[in-house]
C-alpha cells in the first residue's frame, strides 16, 4: 500500500533484536526522508550494521517493522529498483571481474546491460571493469559497491561505511556525489562511525548508540547546542575579568594563568563590559564545537568498547 | 632462512634459546586453534565418526552370513576399526583447515609477522595439529575396538566358534590399534601438508579426497590383478590401511608396517612441498 | 548536555521523491533468477576450469579402467556362445528324455524327489520338470514347467520369460505337473495330488509350431561361494548335479520312443565336467534323470557399459566441490547479502541456483559420459572384451542410453546436493566433507566391508544413484554373483537414482527452509 506520502521515505520503527545475551538493538525508531544525506553514526557495535540488514530483509527483526515506501523490503517486487545498498564492499568474489558482478545483479532484475556500463563510468571504475575484482584495493571495491548500490537508480540509497579505504579524492568525490544524489530527491542514508567523514555531507544525523537513538537532529541544530554560548578570553587581568563578569551573571571558570571560559553571556556582551571596565584582553572566540566533539558528547557513555584512559606522566 | 641461535624476547629484552623459542611457537600455534570453536567440533567429529561408522559396521555383521564360521575368513578386528576409512576425511579436513583457513582470512599475515621463520611455523602447527589429531585418534581407536569386541561376541563370533576376542593385549590387535591411531595422524598431517601448498580450502580438500578415496578407487577399477596391486601398494589409503589386518596377512597388498611407511612418505612429501611454497611463495 | 532530546523535526522544504528516468521498471521473476545465477557461475574462471577438469578427470579414468585390463584368452577353443531367440547369449544344457509330438498334446507327470548328488548343495535354480522344444539344439525356443528347490514351481520359456508357481520347496514333497500344448500356446499346470488343478502359466510360443520334442528335463546351475578379504574376492563355481525321480508319467499326442538327450556342450572353460551329459533311466511309467546345467539367460560378471563409465566414481568429487562452492563462496565472502538483498525470496534462489548448477553439471557428466563410452567400448573390444564372452554393446541399446544419460544426471544431482548441503552448513570445507563421505567413502567401502553390509550401504546410501549405470540385463529367475566391486547394484538402476534423488530433495527442502528462516 504505497502512498505517495510514503514514497522514498524509510522507516524504521521500534526496532529490537538480540544475539543471545547481546542486545543489539533495543527499540530503534527513526524515519529518513527524500532530498537529504541522513548520517547514521555511532560507535562500533552500536547496531548500524544490523539495522541496515534488518532494513534490507536479511536479518529478522525480533520485534518493530523497518518499511521501505511503506512496504517490508521483502514485499518489494523489484528492490534493487527500489533500495541501493552497500553493505560490505569485500562481499565480491575475487575471481569475478568487476563489470560482471554488476551484470549478474542486473541480470536479476532484466536491467540492461548497458546501465551496468554506465554506473561503472559514474563511479569512475570504467577503466578496471575488466580485472578481477580479487585485484582490487579497498577503494576500488567501495566503488564498485557503490555501482551496484546505484544499479537500479534507485530513490533510495542506504549506504554503510562507504568512505572507509578511500583516498582524499575519493572521498571529496563521494561527499559531493552523495549531495547530488540527494539534490535529485533520493534518499540516502550514509553511515559511519566517524562523524568528521559527515561534517560536509550529510544534512540529518541519526546517532545511535547500546542499540537506540541518542539524537535524531539536522546537522545545523547539534553544532548550536553543542557549541552552547561559551565565550573563550585571554586576559593578563584574570582576577578583574573575573570579578566582572561573574556579577554580570556569567559563569566564569579560569582554564589557564591568562584564560578564561565564559558561559551566560555572549562573546558581544563580554566585549562590552570588559572594554566599558577598561580591563585588557587579547582574544575573545565564541567557542565552535566541531561536529565531531558534538559526537563525543553525546555518545561518551554510550561507547560500547572504550579504551581506558590514558594514565602516566606523558599524557597530559 | 638464516636463523640465529640466540634471539631476544622482545617483551623481556632477555636472550632466549633456541628451545625456548620453539615452545613458544609451538604455544601460539596451540592458542590458535585451543580458541576455535571448530576445532572442538573437528576432534568430536573426528572421534563420533570413526566410532559411530565403526560399531555400525560390526553391529550388522551376523555370524549367520557365514557358511561354516570356521571357513568364515572375517577379519574382526578389521571390521571394528571400519571408522577409520571415514575418520580420515575429518583428519584431512583439520589438517588442511589449520593452515588453508588462514590464507582464507588473511590470518597468516598476522602469523608470519610474529613468526617469521616460516619452517618453524609449519613444524609447530604440525606438532599441534599432530597432537590434537593424536588425541582423538586415541579415544576413537580405543572406543571403536571396545564396540566391536562387545558387537561382535554379540554377533555370535564367539571363541567357541573359533573367533577368539578382541583384546588390546595380542600383538595383531595392537599392531593394529597403533597402525589405525598413527595412520589418522599421517593423514592430518598429509592435510596440512596439501593446505600449505594448495594455500585454499577446497583446493586442498579436493585434491585430498581424491588422493585418499580415488586412488583405491581407481586401484579398483583396474582389472589387471598385476595392476591393483601396484596401485594399492602406493596409494596412502590402501597401503596404510593395510594395517588394520590381523589375519590373512598374506593376501595384503602390502606388509602393515611398510604400508604405513607409505602412508607416512606421502604426509613426509607433501609437508616437505608445502614447505617449499611456503618459502617460496610471497604470502 | 548528554542525551539532547530530538528537536522538533527540522522544517525540510518538502522534496519530490526520486524517479527513475534512466532504468526501465525491471522483473525479478524467477528466470531473471535463472539468469543471474547463470551469469554467476560463468564469470568465475576458477569454477569453470573445475567443471572443465570434472569432465576430463571423468574421462580420463573411464579409459584408464577401459584400457588397464586384457581378457586372457583361455586355451580352450570355444564355438560361438549359443544364442536364444532375439539374440541374447543363453545358457541351454540340460539331461532331456523325450519323444516328438507333432500335433496337440498333454504331458502329466509326478516328480517324486529333486536331490543333488554327492556333498554338494543344490542351487536354489535347480529344475526338473515338463519341457516342450522345437528341437535339441542349444537355443531353440521352448516352453517348461518345473520344481525347483528355491523357488517353488515355475512357468518359463525362451530364457527370458519366467511365471511364478506355488510358492515353497519343490523338493520337499511330490508334486505333479501337467504341460499343454495347443497349437503354439502352451499352458502350464501344478498340482499337489493329481487331481485338483492350478494353472501356474501360459504362453503363446510362436516357434513351436509343427513336430517338437516332449519330454522330462533335469538341470542344475553351478554353485557358487564366494570369500572375500581385503580387495580380494575369490568365487569358487563348481557344476552341481541333480538327480529327479519321475513317476505316473503319462503323455498323448506323442511318437515314437522314448530318447535320452544330453542336450548342451562343454562346460565353460575349467570347469572340466561335461554338462547337460548327464544319466537317465528308466522306460514308460517311471524315470530317473540326472543333470547338470542350465536353461537360462547367461549373465556377466562384468559390466562393460558401467566399467566404460566409471571416471564418474572420481569426477563427482570436482563437481561436488563446484555444487558447495557455488553457495558457500557467497557466504564467506559476504557476497550472500547482496544476493538476497536483490531477490529477497530466498527460497527460489536457492531453487534458482540448483536448477543452474543442475543443468549445468548435467550437459558436463553427459558430455563426459558419452565421450568416455564412445571412447571406452572399442578400447575394451581391443582388449579382448569381445563376443562371445562379452556380449556387443551399442550407443542406441535401451541400457546404455540409460546409463550414459543417467550418468548425467547421477553428477547432476551430486552437484544439486552439494549445494544444497553448502547452503545448510554455509561452509566449504564441511560441505565437501560431507558429500565425499556420503559417496566416495561407501564406493570405497563397498569393495572391503562383508557382502551384506556393502549390500545394505549400497541400498541406502547415496551411492545407491551408480545403479544408474549398470548395462547388464539382470533376471529374477538367475542367480547371479552380483558383487558391489562389479559395480552390481541389488536394487535396480531406477530405485537406486530414485534413491539418490530422495537424498537431494529431503536435503534442498531442509536448505530452502534454513535459509528462509536464517538470518543472513
Amino acid at each position: 500500500m504505497e502512498t505517495d506520502a510514503d514514497a522514498g521515505t524509510v522507516q524504521v520503527k521500534g526496532l529490537r533484536k538480540r544475539f543471545g545475551s547481546v542486545t543489539a538493538l533495543d527499540g530503534l525508531s527513526f524515519t529518513l526522508t527524500p532530498g537529504q544525506v541522513t548520517g547514521f553514526v555511532g560507535p562500533n557495535g552500536a547496531g548500524k550494521s544490523t539495522t541496515l540488514r534488518i532494513v534490507l530483509g536479511l536479518d529478522a527483526a525480533d520485534d518493530g517493522e523497518a518499511l521501505i515506501g511503506g512496504r517490508p523490503y521483502r514485499a518489494l517486487s523489484t528492490p534493487l529498483q527500489e533500495v541501493g545498498a552497500l553493505l560490505d564492499a569485500g562481499a565480491v568474489h575475487p575471481s569475478r571481474r568487476g563489470r560482471d558482478h554488476l551484470l549478474w545483479l542486473a541480470h536479476s532484475h532484466r536491467i540492461p546491460v548497458r546501465r551496468v556500463d554506465e554506473v561503472l563510468e559514474q563511479v569512475g571504475l570504467a577503466s578496471a571493469s575488466r580485472r578481477r575484482a580479487g585485484g582490487y584495493s579497498l577503494g576500488m571495491r567501495q566503488r564498485l559497491g557503490i555501482a551496484a548500490a546505484l544499479l537500479g537508480d534507485p530513490p533510495v540509497l542506504l549506504l554503510d561505511e562507504p568512505v572507509n579505504g578511500l583516498d582524499p579524492e575519493g572521498i571529496r568525490w563521494i561527499r559531493g556525489f552523495l549531495k547530488s544524489l540527494a539534490r535529485e530527491g533520493r534518499t540516502v542514508l550514509v553511515s559511519s562511525h566517524l562523524m568528521s567523514e559527515l561534517e560536509d555531507s550529510a544534512d540529518h544525523l541519526v546517532v545511535i548508540g547500546r542499540g537506540r537513538v541518542i539524537a535524531d537532529t539536522g546537522v545545523r541544530e547539534l553544532l548550536a547546542a553543542a557549541s552552547g554560548d561559551r565565550v573563550a578570553l585571554r586576559t593578563s587581568a584574570r582576577t578583574e575579568a573575573m570579578t566582572l563578569l561573574a556579577a554580570a551573571g556569567a559563569t566564569v571558570a579560569a582554564t589557564d594563568r591568562d584564560a578564561l571560559t565564559v558561559s551566560g553571556v555572549n562573546a558581544e556582551k563580554v566585549v562590552q563590559l570588559l572594554a566599558g571596565a577598561g580591563v585588557p584582553f587579547s582574544e575573545v572566540s565564541a567557542h565552535r564545537a566541531t561536529l565531531e566533539e558534538a559526537y563525543m558528547e553525546l555518545t561518551g557513555d554510550a561507547l560500547e568498547f572504550a579504551a581506558p584512559p590514558v594514565t602516566g606522566t606523558e599524557a597530559s | 632462512m638464516s636463523e640465529r641461535a640466540v634471539g631476544h624476547d622482545g617483551m623481556s629484552g632477555r636472550a632466549v634459546g633456541h628451545g625456548a623459542r620453539w615452545v613458544r611457537t609451538a604455544h601460539a600455534e596451540w592458542t590458535k586453534l585451543r580458541t576455535l570453536h571448530s576445532t572442538w567440533w573437528f576432534l568430536a567429529a573426528l572421534v563420533l565418526t570413526m566410532v559411530a561408522v565403526s560399531a555400525l559396521t560390526t553391529g550388522t555383521l551376523r555370524a549367520g552370513d557365514c557358511a561354516a564360521l570356521r571357513t568364515c575368513e572375517e577379519d574382526t578386528v578389521k571390521l571394528s576399526l571400519t571408522g577409520v576409512w571415514v575418520a580420515q576425511a575429518v583428519a584431512l579436513l583439520f589438517g588442511a583447515l589449520a593452515v588453508s583457513s588462514e590464507y582464507g582470512t588473511g590470518t597468516i599475515r598476522t602469523t608470519l609477522t610474529a613468526i617469521p621463520s616460516r619452517w618453524r611455523m609449519l613444524a609447530a602447527k604440525a606438532v599441534v595439529v599432530g597432537g590434537l589429531v593424536a588425541a582423538a585418534a586415541a579415544v576413537g581407536v580405543f572406543g571403536s575396538l571396545y564396540a566391536g569386541r562387545e558387537l561382535v561376541l554379540a554377533a555370535g563370533f564367539t571363541p567357541a566358534a573359533g573367533y577368539p576376542a578382541i583384546g588390546l593385549g595380542d600383538g595383531p590387535t595392537l599392531r593394529a590399534a597403533a597402525g589405525s591411531f598413527l595412520y589418522v595422524v599421517l593423514v592430518a598431517l598429509l592435510g596440512l601438508g596439501l593446505g600449505t601448498a594448495l594455500r585454499d580450502t577446497a583446493g586442498a580438500l579436493t585434491a585430498g579426497f581424491l588422493l585418499l578415496y580415488g586412488f583405491p578407487l581407481v586401484a579398483a577399477l583396474l582389472t589387471d590383478p598385476d595392476w591393483v596391486e601396484a596401485a594399492q601398494r602406493i596409494a596412502p589409503a590402501s597401503a596404510g590401511l593395510s594395517v588394520l589386518a590381523t589375519r590373512n596377512l598374506d593376501a595384503l597388498p602390502i606388509g602393515p608396517w611398510a604400508g604405513l611407511g607409505v602412508a607416512a612418505a606421502w604426509a613426509g612429501a607433501l609437508l616437505v612441498v608445502g614447505w617449499g611454497v611456503l618459502r617460496g611463495r610471497d604470502v | 548536555m548528554t542525551t539532547t532530546q530530538t528537536p522538533p523535526a527540522p522544517p525540510n522544504p518538502p522534496v519530490a521523491p526520486y524517479r527513475s528516468t534512466v532504468v526501465p521498471p525491471g522483473r525479478d521473476g524467477f528466470p531473471q533468477l535463472l539468469r543471474a545465477e547463470w551469469t554467476k557461475l560463468r564469470t568465475v574462471r576458477r569454477w569453470n576450469l573445475t567443471l572443465l577438469g570434472a569432465v576430463l578427470l571423468t574421462i580420463l579414468i573411464s579409459l584408464f579402467a577401459a584400457s588397464s585390463g586384457k581378457v586372457e584368452t583361455s586355451g580352450e577353443k570355444r564355438g560361438p556362445a549359443p544364442t536364444g531367440p532375439g539374440g541374447i547369449q543363453i545358457l541351454d544344457s540340460f539331461r532331456y528324455v523325450h519323444r516328438s509330438l507333432p500335433g496337440d498334446g498333454t504331458l502329466t507327470v509326478r516328480v517324486d524327489r529333486l536331490v543333488g548328488q554327492g556333498e554338494t548343495r543344490l542351487s536354489g535354480w535347480a529344475k526338473a520338470g515338463l519341457l516342450l522344444k522345437k528341437s535339441t539344439a542349444q537355443g531353440a525356443p521352448y516352453a517348461a514347467v518345473m520344481v525347483t528347490p528355491g523357488h517353488g514351481v515355475r512357468f518359463q520359456h525362451d530364457f527370458v520369460h519366467d511365471t511364478a508357481g506355488s510358492e515353497g520347496d519343490g523338493v520337499a514333497t511330490a508334486r505333479w505337473l501337467r504341460l499343454v500344448r495347443d497349437g503354439t500356446r502352451i499352458t502350464g499346470y501344478e498340482s499337489a495330488d493329481g487331481s485338483g488343478w492350478q494353472r501356474v502359466g501360459s504362453a503363446d510360443v510362436p516357434g513351436l509350431d509343427g513336430t517338437v520334442q516332449a519330454g522330462l528335463f533335469v538341470t542344475s546351475p553351478m554353485v557358487t561361494r564366494m570369500e572375500r578379504s581385503f580387495g580380494a574376492v575369490s568365487v569358487d563355481s563348481r557344476p552341481a548335479r541333480a538327480t529327479a525321480e519321475f513317476g505316473q508319467v503319462a503323455v498323448s499326442g506323442t511318437q515314437g520312443d522314448w530318447r535320452h538327450t544330453g542336450v548342451g556342450g562343454r562346460l565353460p572353460a575349467g570347469a572340466g565336467e561335461s554338462e547337460g551329459a548327464g544319466t537317465s533311466t528308466g522306460t514308460g511309467g517311471a524315470f530317473t534323470v540326472t543333470g547338470s546345467g542350465d536353461i537360462a539367460p547367461a549373465v556377466q560378471d562384468m559390466d562393460l557399459g558401467a566399467t566404460s563409465l566409471s571416471g564418474t566414481q572420481l569426477g563427482l568429487v570436482l563437481i561436488a566441490a563446484l555444487g558447495a562452492l557455488f553457495v558457500t563462496a557467497e557466504y564467506r565472502r559476504g557476497m550472500i547479502r547482496t544476493t538476497f538483498a536483490a531477490s529477497p525470496r530466498r527460497g527460489r534462489v536457492l531453487v534458482a541456483k540448483a536448477a543452474v548448477v543442475g543443468a549445468v553439471t548435467f550437459v558436463a557428466g553427459l558430455v563426459a559420459s558419452v565421450v568416455s563410452f564412445v571412447i571406452g567400448q572399442p578400447m575394451l573390444r581391443a582388449n579382448g572384451h569381445k563376443p562371445p564372452q562379452f556380449a556387443e554393446l551399442h550407443f542406441t541399446d535401451g541400457p546404455v542410453l540409460r546409463a550414459v544419460a543417467g550418468s548425467g544426471v547421477l553428477l547432476a544431482l551430486i552437484a544439486v546436493l552439494a549445494l544444497g548441503l553448502g547452503a545448510l552448513l554455509r561452509r566449504t570445507a564441511p560441505a565437501i566433507a560431507t558429500v565425499v563421505v556420503l559417496f566416495v567413502a561407501p564406493l570405497v567401502l563397498v569393495s572391503i566391508l562383508p557382502l551384506g553390509l556393502s549390500r545394505f550401504l549400497q541400498q541406502v546410501t547415496p551411492v545407491a544413484g551408480f545403479a544408474i549405470q549398470e548395462t547388464r540385463t539382470r533376471y529374477g529367475h538367475v542367480d547371479s554373483l552380483c558383487l558391489p566391486e562389479d559395480g552390481c547394484y541389488p536394487q535396480g538402476p531406477w530405485l537406486g537414482l530414485g534413491m539418490l534423488a530422495l537424498y537431494v530433495a529431503v536435503v534442498l527442502a531442509l536448505a530452502v527452509w534454513r535459509v528462509r528462516r536464517r538470518d543472513v
